[in-house]
């Protein structure tokens, strides 16, 4: 067995922890006082927001509860929505099946095993339909987790949805993630690459933010999961850095693509993790607000507050749970949910415990909601904007790591920003550096997990529920999408995906976005759709 | 005469990417003096077939999350025998439920590190399976 180092009961000297620095390896100080911070703080809601967006926060709203759900076919996951939003769920969060996001439909082979495992298996217009049956979109928001091209598409059977309900799209309230470098993992380079030319991706991307501002003005049009970055190993600083210098890269692109800041910048959000260092993970957020705000004003040039607001919505980290005695991990997500709050974020997902196993169960996914509902209702935290704010320590490390922030942002801005660190292999060596990292110090147990690296109990089996897909669900989902596409008018899908694919062999700088959704109305699936413009570019995908 | 450097290939299967496992335990494999034959990700069963063919790899690694592990075992333990690969070692890796453990070792996998196994334990057992010892690895 590993020689782990145990804490030594020593009673003469008492329990002592291996080392003081944070997560990051800021060294804690043993004591903050008026010698460490003694400055001015604005009020909440005032520029630069360091003490939260709203004046009131939660006092005005509670956060968003908002759970990334869906498995198995549309008709179940409209199930489990229902479940979700009777035991208080506030907003839905829809993850697809691994094929939804990449752009495949369930009988394309590689996908056929994947199919419904992670997410909801979506591919047609009918889906859309039957994962939001009941809901209405105009109370409830949604936020659709995909990349381009397959937001377009899902943007696009949204809408068709929308108009079946009789909802203008004007009234659409949510978010398409739509950034095509953070949605599935990492940024990890072979992940995010495969299956789309990704400088197309980010093309088709920027033209559905266009196409959104004017037609839907509550819908928010860009996400950027920080959450995925953080979760692949690397620390706050680097989370922070990496994922504000891409909001920034996109910011960018869209002013140099003549759009007013002030038209777009408050319709893009951000999706970070929450991780076990509490004070670290307060500050974390207390100083990306500060960057995110002071980048939109001083850079770019907004002048509307809400331009300058960083939103966010937040999962507690996946990566702190532990297989090993899984209710442990009900602790570690009641803490993060608690830090999430203290640090005034704008919705929350709080991971279940039993996710180190399988996805959750209707069971661990209501415990999730309560959770989240004691701290709202029982903890009393929910009553003051900013209760930490002023703290001396909360206020030094909020500094500290704006600036250690701030500083890696200007190195990834000096080597062309954040897009082009993840083309010429820049992110991917960073990650690669962390993971292992953070490998080295779970097996020192430099970074103590209980019950893991730490107080580990060799005899104790965990016991707890799997989650079980229908046996059949996804041989129900192939044919499912075999026949969808056999009984349909072949004659405007050939043409729509015809018309679609020129318009990329030919005229690719001009939008793409009208001619995929006319291949959407036409009844073409996902895949189709992705396929016209892989043929287009000669874009082979991994078989 | 000292043995060929043992040849193992690291791979996930199918359309999930999550990585980090896959990327961490090919290091510790390759630290230690394995020829580790990064697959990445997004490979069929086909393929990690042909890889093995051509590569005369010993042992094949494969790592999971999201519950497609007893699918991609099952298909390629039975493409190895079907084509007189029956003694490449076969391990697997990840977020695989208890009683999905036992059913991959039923099947013929020689080995399965679900989440918390140690670097030590991993390679152990790995080193045990493929009959080198430890010490012959590490000395490379």
């Amino acid at each position: 067995m590993a020689e782990i180092p145990k804490i030594e009961f020593n009673h003469s000297e008492g329990e002592q922890l291996p080392h003081f620095h944070s997560i990051s390896g800021i060294e804690y100080k043993r004591i903050y006082s008026r010698e460490d911070w003694d400055k001015q703080l604005p009020d909440a809601g005032e520029y630069p927001f360091t003490r939260g967006i709203h004046k009131d926060m939660y006092r005005g709203r509670l956060w968003t509860r908002r759970q990334q759900s869906g498995f198995g076919s549309p008709e179940e996951s409209n199930e489990l929505l229902k479940f979700l939003l009777k035991v208080g769920q506030t907003g839905i969060n829809i993850d697809s099946d691994i094929a939804g996001k990449l752009g495949l439909d369930p009988d394309y082979p590689l996908a056929q095993a994947d199919v419904g495992l992670q997410g909801t298996s979506m591919c047609t217009n009918e889906d859309m339909a039957v994962l939001f049956r009941d809901i209405p979109l105009d109370r409830i928001s949604s936020t659709l987790i995909f990349p381009p091209p397959s937001s377009v598409v899902m943007m696009g059977q949204y809408f068709l949805t929308a108009k079946a309900q009789g909802i203008p799209l004007e009234d659409l309230i949510g978010t398409m993630m739509n950034c095509p470098f953070t949605q599935l993992v990492g940024p990890t380079f072979q992940a995010n690459t495969a299956f789309f030319p990704i400088d197309l991706a980010l093309k088709i991307g920027l033209d559905l933010i266009e196409y959104l501002i004017p037609v839907t003005p509550k819908w928010n049009v860009l996400n950027v999961n920080s959450r995925n970055i953080r979760e692949s190993g690397v620390d706050a600083i680097q989370e922070a850095a990496f994922s504000l210098a891409l909001g920034a890269d996109y910011v960018d692109r869209l002013c140099k693509r003549g759009l007013p800041v002030d038209s777009f910048a408050r319709r893009i959000g951000f999706f970070s993790a929450v991780h076990l260092d509490l004070f670290e993970e307060v500050a974390k957020f207390r100083a990306m607000r500060r960057i995110w705000a002071r980048l939109l004003k001083e850079r770019f040039g907004a002048q509307d507050d809400k331009s300058m607001w960083f939103r966010c919505a937040v999962q507690t980290s996946s990566l702190t749970l532990t297989a090993q005695e899984p209710m442990n991990n009900i602790v570690r997500a009641a803490i993060q949910t608690l830090t999430a709050i203290l640090s005034g974020v704008q919705s929350v997902h709080t991971t279940s415990y039993d996710e180190a196993y399988c996805l959750p169960t209707e069971a661990t996914q209501k415990l999730a909601i309560r959770t989240q509902q004691i701290i709202a209702y029982e903890t009393g935290v929910t009553k003051i904007a900013d209760p930490l704010g002023g703290a001396y320590l909360v206020e030094t490390m909020t500094d500290e790591l704006e600036e250690r922030i701030w500083e890696m942002m200007k190195d990834i801005e000096k080597r062309g920003g954040f897009i082009e660190c993840f083309k010429a292999g820049w992110v991917e060596n960073e990650l690669n550096k962390a993971r292992y990292k953070l490998a080295e110090q779970m097996e020192s147990a430099e970074l103590p997990i209980v019950g893991m690296n730490f107080f580990k109990d060799d005899g104790a089996a965990a016991e707890i529920d799997i989650f079980k897909q229908a046996p059949d669900m996804q041989a129900r989902r192939i044919e499912y999408t075999i026949n969808y596409k056999k009984n349909r008018d072949q004659k405007p899908v050939s043409r729509a995906l015809k018309n679609l694919c020129d318009r990329v062999k030919n005229h690719a700088d001009k939008d793409l976005v009208a001619p995929m959704l006319e291949a959407v109305e036409a009844r073409a699936t996902l895949q189709e759709v992705c396929d016209a413009m892989r043929e287009a570019t000669d874009f082979s995908i991994p078989r | 005469m000292p043995k060929r450097q043992q040849r193992i290939i690291m791979a996930k299967m199918g359309l999930d990417s999550h990585d980090n496992g896959l990327r961490i335990v090919s290091k510790w494999l390759a630290d230690s003096g394995y020829e580790v034959i990064y697959a990445g990700v997004y490979n069929s069963a086909e393929r990690i077939l042909q890889m093995t063919i051509e590569e005369g790899a010993d042992a094949i690694g494969l790592s999971f999350l999201g519950g497609e592990h007893l699918h991609y075992t099952g298909k390629l333990l039975e493409m190895l025998r079907t084509h007189d690969l029956g003694h490449v070692k076969f391990f697997a890796g990840g977020i695989i439920p208890p009683a999905d453990v036992v059913a991959l070792k039923d099947m013929g996998v020689d080995a399965v590190f679900t989440p918390g196994a140690q670097r030590r334990e991993i390679l152990s057992v790995i080193g045990k399976c493929l009959g080198v010892s430890e010490d012959s690895v590490h000395e490379k």
